[in-house]
């Protein structure tokens, strides 16, 4: 087997450490990270337009800071790549493939709830509003017209939580070091 | 028209801990060894720091249709590619207990193994022997008789300190915990850096991973590893008493047929119950070594409840080993539980913390969101304090892996899981969850709080037995029915006990590689 030394393994630790992604721009392919791909309005692959705006809504209030990490461009790379490559928790919660279609449904399904809860839709809503409608999904459990929209809640808190402290720059947020042999490069969300 | 390779001595179906220690023992005994697997090759290096990353270790797609009541978790427990589910593992490795192999004989409840724990015994020697494992066997006063580690205790920060302050409260008795992680340089291999990334897979080879140590071993007497070759079928002769050797799909679709004088069945406990059962031919007709009827049967998942709290001291709660700092089995006696229940229990104590991720800081309590997340992820990478109770699981028969009308890619039928948690295992993790909540009290928690009920570690379907009326297999791991077939991993389990089952597949493996080995001339096809 490999023999790892102490430089192959910093090497590729900074590599895996960074969350930093292949993006494509008309000007070429970039290594970015998913803020700095929303920062450059790389175009989405996968989510529609209407979509993305959805989760980014619900993502910024269940964790405030997740649009600027670049959560729709973190969840659009994934959903637009091959599911085996796939970085998202769904596949722990054994979410069924395509996992677009998961998440597609699970913003119709929201965008519903809030139809018929607040007259508006999400994009219309206040963040008070926002609030009300995060809270009703996340009942533990909970199933909506015969969608998990609890799982949906879990999912995209988790994916939430991954771009703003899963990396080593969300780790300093935290104060706490990334214990790894080596300090990964400080990109992450510019 | 098949492509058929050309024979070798041992195919092991499955690169994960048992595949590892049959293809040491066999390459090193002089076996042509070919090892397949289903999942992409991986190297060490492979192995990101980042719980993001570390979800590749793990499978994409529901690979089983599980259909309740309870779900096995199979995705989260099962691995994917080289090193299987233990390159993700927190190597936290107990010995299984004597009662546990007894436990028909001795409570009229469960199963019994076909050997008792004395027989196992120098086979989990050998092995904490072979890997360094790190603990303080005088320290474990419910540890059944064994060596002494070859290294000295795993770190115990504030984290364990501070939570062993809660068990010393109620007199109860906390050990370091006995880890296949090297607390100090051991055979090339350097000491852990107590980085917490236990479960995103460990590239330096401080824990004891296969790619580590068996597997070094195998690659280096001869062994072959073939990834991206899902196994589909086992073959048998015409009489039905011989395997031949295996039938596998390519990443391409190819149908390859592997010729071997024997074969062992490592894919995991799901996977190789739906193997078997998709062998089924003339000669055996509900599935090769199924004329018991036993194949699938007697599915197993330990309950498992997490403890979180918060405290009032800086935890240090980000650094050490993913599976604990210390151990407490004082709750291990068949019959302590309060309430009646039937079952040992463990408590694994300190986890190191990440902050995303199934087992991290937000996940705790899911839900908490908006403004007030950040400040609970705040509180909690400072003082948050976590351990994991784990419970016994009885083998219940109607428990089982079945194959579905849906098929893989391949057109074999995918495994459904029939899974019922049994009514011992629900009352032990309620227990646990009550106890868990007083232990942090008692330490000194502000607030603490038990997690949702999970499973860890997948068990049964392939039972060892002593004869084809209660078992798959005998007790060398071999099958009753065709006697150059051998099963690995935790599927051979009668019993679930409440440790966790790495060691013990280890050592079991062990046990039939080296019966397999001393009698190689009978056995070969």
């Amino acid at each position: 087997m490999e023999n790892v030394t102490r430089r192959t393994f910093v090497e590729t630790a900074v590599k895996g450490s960074v969350l930093a992604l292949t993006f494509t721009l008309p000007t070429g392919t970039l290594l970015l990270t998913p803020g700095e791909a929303r920062a450059k309005e790389v175009p989405l692959r996968k989510l529609s337009a209407e979509t993305a705006q959805i989760l980014e809504k619900l993502g910024e209030t269940i964790l405030p800071g997740a649009t600027a990490a670049g959560l729709t461009h973190f969840l659009d790379h994934q959903l637009a790549g091959d599911p085996n490559d796939a970085l998202l928790i769904a596949r722990y919660f054994q979410v069924a493939l395509p996992y677009s279609d998961f998440y597609t449904a699970g913003a119709k399904m929201s965008e519903a709830i809030a139809q018929k809860s607040a007259g508006k839709g999400i994009a219309a809503m206040s963040t008070a509003e926002l609030h009300t409608l995060v809270k009703s999904m996340s009942a533990p459990g909970g199933v909506v017209a015969g969608f998990p929209i609890f799982l949906f809640y879990m999912c995209l808190r988790s994916d939430a939580v991954d771009v703003v402290y899963g990396t080593p720059a969300g780790f300093k947020k935290l104060n706490i070091p990334y214990m790894q042999h080596i300090m990964p490069p400080e990109q992450w969300n510019g | 028209m098949d492509k058929v390779m050309e024979a070798v001595d041992v195919v092991i179906v499955g690169a994960g801990a048992a595949g590892s220690v049959y293809a040491a023992v066999l390459a090193e005994a002089g076996k042509s060894v070919l090892v397949l697997e289903r999942g992409p090759a991986r190297k060490l290096s492979d192995l990101y720091s980042s719980q993001i990353w570390a979800r590749r270790l793990k499978w994409s797609s529901p690979e089983v249709v599980e259909t309740g009541p309870d779900t096995i978790w199979f995705n989260f427990n099962a691995g994917r590619g080289y090193g299987g589910a233990a390159i993700h593992h927190y190597a936290v490795w107990p010995r299984m207990h004597a009662e546990d192999f007894r436990e028909k004989s001795l409570y009229g409840k469960g199963l019994d193994w076909p050997f008792e724990y004395g027989e196992l015994r120098p086979h989990y020697d050998k092995v904490q022997r072979d890997v360094g494992m790190s603990g303080d066997a005088t320290k474990e006063i419910w540890r059944p008789p064994g060596d002494p580690y070859p290294l000295p205790p795993v770190l115990v920060t504030n984290h364990g300190k501070v939570l062993a302050r809660g068990f010393e409260a109620l007199k109860m008795h906390t050990a370091p915990i006995p880890m296949a992680v090297l607390s100090q340089p051991y055979n090339g291999r350097p000491a852990c850096i107590w980085d917490g990334w236990c479960d995103a897979g460990c590239p330096i080879g401080a824990l004891a991973n296969p790619l580590v140590v068996y597997f070094a071993r195998a690659l280096k007497a001869g062994a072959r590893m073939q990834s991206d070759s899902a196994v589909s079928r086992v073959l048998t002769d015409a009489t039905g008493e011989k395997v031949t050797g295996v039938e596998y799909y390519t990443s391409t679709g190819d149908k390859v047929i592997q010729p071997a004088s024997a074969v062992v069945l490592c894919a995991f406990t799901v996977e190789n119950s739906r193997i078997l059962l998709n062998s089924a031919n003339s000669a055996h007709p509900h599935g090769v070594g199924n004329s018991s009827g036993l194949v699938g049967r007697y599915l197993m998942v330990h309950p498992a409840v997490s403890i979180s709290g918060m405290f009032n001291e800086d935890m240090e709660n980000y650094s050490g080993a993913t599976g604990g700092q210390l151990l407490c089995q004082d709750v291990y006696p068949k019959k302590s539980d309060p309430g009646g229940a039937f079952g040992s229990r463990q408590w694994e104590i300190g986890l190191a913390l990440k902050p995303n991720d199934l087992l991290g800081i937000a996940m705790t309590n899911p839900t908490i969101f908006g403004a007030e997340l950040h400040k609970f992820m705040a509180d909690g990478a400072r003082f948050m304090g976590s351990m994991v109770g784990v419970c016994e699981d009885q083998p219940v028969r109607d428990n089982r892996i079945e194959p579905d009308t849906k098929q893989d890619r391949f057109g074999m039928p995918l495994a459904r899981i029939v899974y019922k948690q049994s009514d011992d295992g629900r009352k032990l993790w309620q227990t646990a969850a009550a106890e868990g909540v007083k232990i942090f009290k008692a330490a000194g928690a502000r607030d603490a709080w038990p997690g949702p009920p999970a499973g860890q570690h997948i068990m049964g379907g392939t039972i060892l037995g002593t004869d084809r009326t209660n078992s798959v297999l005998n007790a060398t791991s071999q099958s009753h029915d065709v006697q150059n077939l051998f099963v690995g991993g935790p599927g051979t389990f009668p019993t679930s006990s409440s440790v966790n089952s790495t060691f013990t597949v280890h050592a079991v493996a062990m046990k039939g590689a080296h019966h397999l080995v001393g009698n190689w001339s009978s056995l070969k096809g």
